[in-house]
């Protein structure tokens, strides 16, 4: 490690143990611990007896190994050093914090448990590309599968596999996409604090989310998640092994997002700068709380369901078993509980983050902040009561399908805030044309669609037409790519400057913004076809009649792919070699951009006081 | 829509108002005509009054969405249609600050409430339709059965002999009774626009009326493993008389 020590630091042969652990010894421990559990596991658990339920003893020892690499990992990377500390009855000191928060530890802090809330953020930018880059990888082998209606080239079963892992890395990439780097970098400036509430938290969630990496993706070679993202009971019960790493990447998953909720919500309800009152907080500040705030309910149920089928699998319960007293239904519905509320934990801060840059780009206030506020909360409040309407035609409640339309069907209303917001903002404004800006215009057209589709698939009768077709995916990545991405990006373009302390190349930025919106509107509306004509989805082979829409959609995928490929580019290009940025290059009124460049480690040397709202654009004139 | 609040005694006779109402109509039209052909040309002819209820309807939602959609594009293009600012400085600040104006807002709201208010009552009004057809007495009843990677029906109505083909006589109403064996699929008959799912250990109904002699889609619809994409079969509706030839030959009565 070339950690710059301070002078009263002992010397690096007599370092503290604390001092000595990085990712390194994570993955050393980790992986030791996962092989040394994998074969105590082998050698001491009792052989399936004669009529035990299928494979049984080969989940017991994946999950054993999968958690042995779980607490290696973590201990690995130093999660454990302040509650040893505590059972000791000490805590650590001002250094120890300090060297904890990275202190003069140049590029070596951001491969340790680092608890400054920069680190953390930059380090789950990183990741959250990381996850893209493999998720949109895996979403181009489905593409080129979808190439020829015979099935292409990907065996059934290794099909499927692509599937399940495209979708559930995917989602967990862009529930992490905006709260995760801008939650954390941003959002602690924003308000004007000097770190995160828990800021050891913060460093654990991050560390959560690598830790949990290991069995997603170890799950390719244990016969990969053949389920789709959503892994319904008994298909998942019958699955080979890589569904003990979906279970496992869920609960660690799961644990990571509660404490990284409880952090921010916690921050931001507490360390607001003197001054800044509720309505003079920003309104990416409230997209953050919604988003997380609504994954703290939700993922512990996601962490239960994923429990009990991993119980299911490895000790011979029946939570879902229809045979053994149980019910897959159980499962539907305890996975919808968290799978509705999700969509808008990824949803929301895309449209905030897209809300705060429209004022500084139109130069004007943001319209109807209280409507964008009721609009975030209105949207959060419902989002927990609509789970069903993803179980119309499961045939679990028919009488409850009337109620669930009614929830999902007002839902509408909230989001229509969203929109007056925006346009209310852009309307008759004297337009800054930036990548940024031009992304609210494309949330706009996407998420309008997305919206729209929305509405038939809310409707139950439209709902038996269209369930479980491609219509359903094109639906939804409408509302997640081209909605929530087009926000994360926009957010990276923004913020970028602080960040890093660069410009990101302009010109990259718009051709990337051109191929990405084009090819996905195309993509995707060739997928909308086939969905109405009635293509399933999750299918590896589909009728001729399809051909025509699958082949527009692999194409414009392409088009998807060189676009990511050059933005990509241009962050790798910018990160190292851009334009150096000036404090505050859009002008903005947020504090974020009152610190200088790059961001001192306690952010302000003296906490600012606020005394008016971030949106006081075009009020000098009058 | 925004500017309603500010001094101007007739907002309404500005420039950039009259090109954007303009705009809204011009819009609302092209999105709803649009919109509608788009969702039902690639859905087909229908073969049962289940699914040309959900053409209809999946229309009338586009109409219903087309003017909030249509205000939204609007007021878009309008800005886009501004004199924009290019280059690495901001231009400058806006020469009014309109941040809220609760009449638009209240406006919006009450339209969108509205709006979504009506395609609710519609959409209630349809479901309880279709869901008439599962209360019909005089319905056909034939269990279906979904395994690993096949469909089976059994005619219970019909002297209960198995089969591994769908048919259906025409325009006579169908109850279908659908479990699984193995893994959740879902019995799906595309044309006809019902689905629901075949849950192992469950049975759920499902009912229809084909109203179209011809032979169409049964796709499964939930990913069941292995085979999922070649889990389907083709359901042929023909007519009485051929229909009971059919059954007949199966070994079935009529």
């Amino acid at each position: 490690m070339t950690t710059v020590m301070n002078h009263k630091s002992p010397t690096a042969s007599h370092r503290p143990i604390m001092e000595r652990l990085n990712v390194v010894t994570a993955l050393v421990l980790g992986i030791a611990l996962a092989v040394i559990s994998y074969y105590l596991a082998s050698k001491f658990l009792p052989e399936n007896t004669e009529g035990s339920v299928m494979k049984t003893r080969h989940d017991q020892i994946i999950l054993i190994a999968m958690f042995g690499w779980f607490i290696g990992f973590m201990t690995g990377i130093g999660a454990l050093v302040a509650p040893v500390r505590w059972l000791m009855g000490k805590d650590l000191s001002h250094d120890e914090n300090m060297y904890l928060a990275g202190k003069d530890a140049g590029t070596a802090r951001y491969f340790r448990y680092t608890t400054d809330h920069k680190v953390v953020g930059i380090q789950y930018l990183v990741i959250t590309m990381v996850i893209f880059g493999v998720g949109g990888i895996l979403a181009m082998l489905i593409r080129t599968n979808l190439g020829h209606a015979e099935g292409g080239w990907l065996h059934p079963q290794a099909y499927n596999a692509v599937v399940g892992i495209h979708g559930i890395i995917m989602i967990v990439g862009t529930i992490i996409m905006i709260t995760g780097p801008f939650g954390n970098f941003i959002m602690p400036i924003m308000i004007g604090a000097r770190d995160m509430a828990f800021p050891r938290l913060n460093a654990l969630s991050f560390w959560l989310i690598v830790a949990a990496l290991a069995p997603i993706l170890s799950s390719f070679f244990l016969g990969g998640i053949t389920t789709g993202w959503s892994a319904y009971n008994p298909l998942a019960t019958q699955s080979p092994g890589g569904m003990d790493g979906y279970i496992m990447f869920i609960c660690i998953f799961a644990i990571s997002t509660m404490v990284a909720g409880a952090n921010i919500t916690t921050t931001v309800v507490r360390m607001r700068a003197k001054g800044m009152t509720w309505t003079r907080t920003p309104i990416f500040i409230y997209g953050t709380v919604a988003s997380v705030a609504l994954a703290l309910p939700a993922f512990p149920v996601f962490f239960l369901s994923q429990v009990m089928s991993a119980m299911d699998r490895a000790a011979g319960t029946t939570f879902y078993d229809t045979r053994g007293g149980g019910s897959g239904w159980l499962y539907e519905n305890l996975f919808w509980l968290m799978g509705h509320p999700e969509v808008y934990v990824i949803l929301i801060p895309a449209v905030a983050a897209l809300m705060e840059m429209a004022p500084v780009f139109t130069r004007r206030p943001l319209f109807s902040f209280k409507i964008a506020v009721m609009g975030i909360a209105g949207i959060c409040g419902l989002s927990i009561l609509v789970w069903a309407h993803h179980m119309y035609v499961t045939g679990w409640a028919p009488l409850l399908n009337a109620p669930f339309m009614l929830t999902t069907e007002l839902i509408s209303i909230p989001t229509g805030m969203l929109f007056l917001v925006l346009v209310g903002t852009v309307w008759r404004g004297r337009l800054w044309m930036t990548v940024p800006t031009a992304s609210i215009f494309a949330l706009l057209l996407n998420f309008m669609i997305g919206g729209i589709t929305g509405i038939y698939l809310s409707d139950v009768p439209a709902d038996a037409a269209l369930h479980g077709s491609m219509f359903v995916t094109a639906h939804f990545h409408y509302t997640l790519m081209g909605a929530g991405l087009t926000g994360a990006i926009a957010a990276l373009i923004f913020w970028f400057p602080k960040m890093t302390g660069r410009m990101i190349d302009k010109q990259l930025s718009w051709i990337s913004f051109w191929l990405v919106q084009i090819g996905f509107n195309v993509a995707f509306m060739g997928m909308f076809m086939v969905g109405l004509a009635g293509q399933p989805r999750r299918v590896e082979a589909y009728a001729e009649l399809f051909t025509r829409g699958n082949q527009i959609t692999t194409g414009a995928a392409f088009v998807i792919m060189t676009g990511m490929l050059v933005l990509l580019w241009a962050v790798i290009y910018s990160w190292r070699n851009g334009q150096k940025a000036p404090m505050n290059p859009w002008q903005s009124k947020t504090l974020e951009w009152s610190v200088p460049n790059p961001v001192p480690l306690e952010n302000f040397e003296t906490l600012p006081i606020v005394t008016s709202d971030p949106y006081g654009y075009g009020k000098a004139q009058s | 829509m925004s500017d309603l609040q500010t001094k101007k005694p007739q907002w309404w006779k500005s420039k950039d108002v009259k090109i954007t109402a303009a705009l809204w109509v011009v819009l609302s039209v092209f999105i709803g005509v649009i919109g509608g052909i788009v969702n039902s040309r690639p859905m087909g002819q229908p073969a049962s009054e289940t699914m040309a209820n959900t053409i209809h309807i999946m229309k009338l939602f586009t109409w219903v969405s087309a003017p909030v959609a249509g205000l939204v594009a609007a007021i878009a293009i309008k800005s886009l249609m501004q004199k924009m600012h290019f280059g690495d400085n901001p231009p400058a600040e806006a020469d009014h600050q309109i941040s809220d104006s609760p009449k638009a807002t209240a406006l919006w709201l009450i339209v969108s409430a509205l709006l979504c208010l009506f395609a609710l009552v519609f959409g209630m009004v349809v479901f309880q339709r279709d869901n008439n057809t599962l209360l019909d007495v005089h319905a056909a009843d034939v269990n279906v059965t979904g395994q690993q990677w096949a469909w089976n029906f059994d005619y219970i109505d019909n002297g209960k002999f198995q089969s591994e083909d769908l048919y259906l006589p025409v325009n006579k109403p169908v109850h279908f009774h659908v479990t699984s064996l193995d893994v959740v699929h879902s019995f799906w008959i595309v044309q006809m626009g019902i689905k629901v799912d075949a849950n192992p250990g469950y049975i759920t109904e499902t009912a229809v009326t084909p109203t179209k002699i011809g032979v169409y889609d049964l796709r499964c619809a939930e990913l069941c493993g292995l085979l999922h994409a070649y889990m389907q079969k083709k359901v042929h509706v023909v007519s009485q008389q051929d229909y009971n030839n059919w059954v007949t030959s199966h070994g079935g009565t009529i």
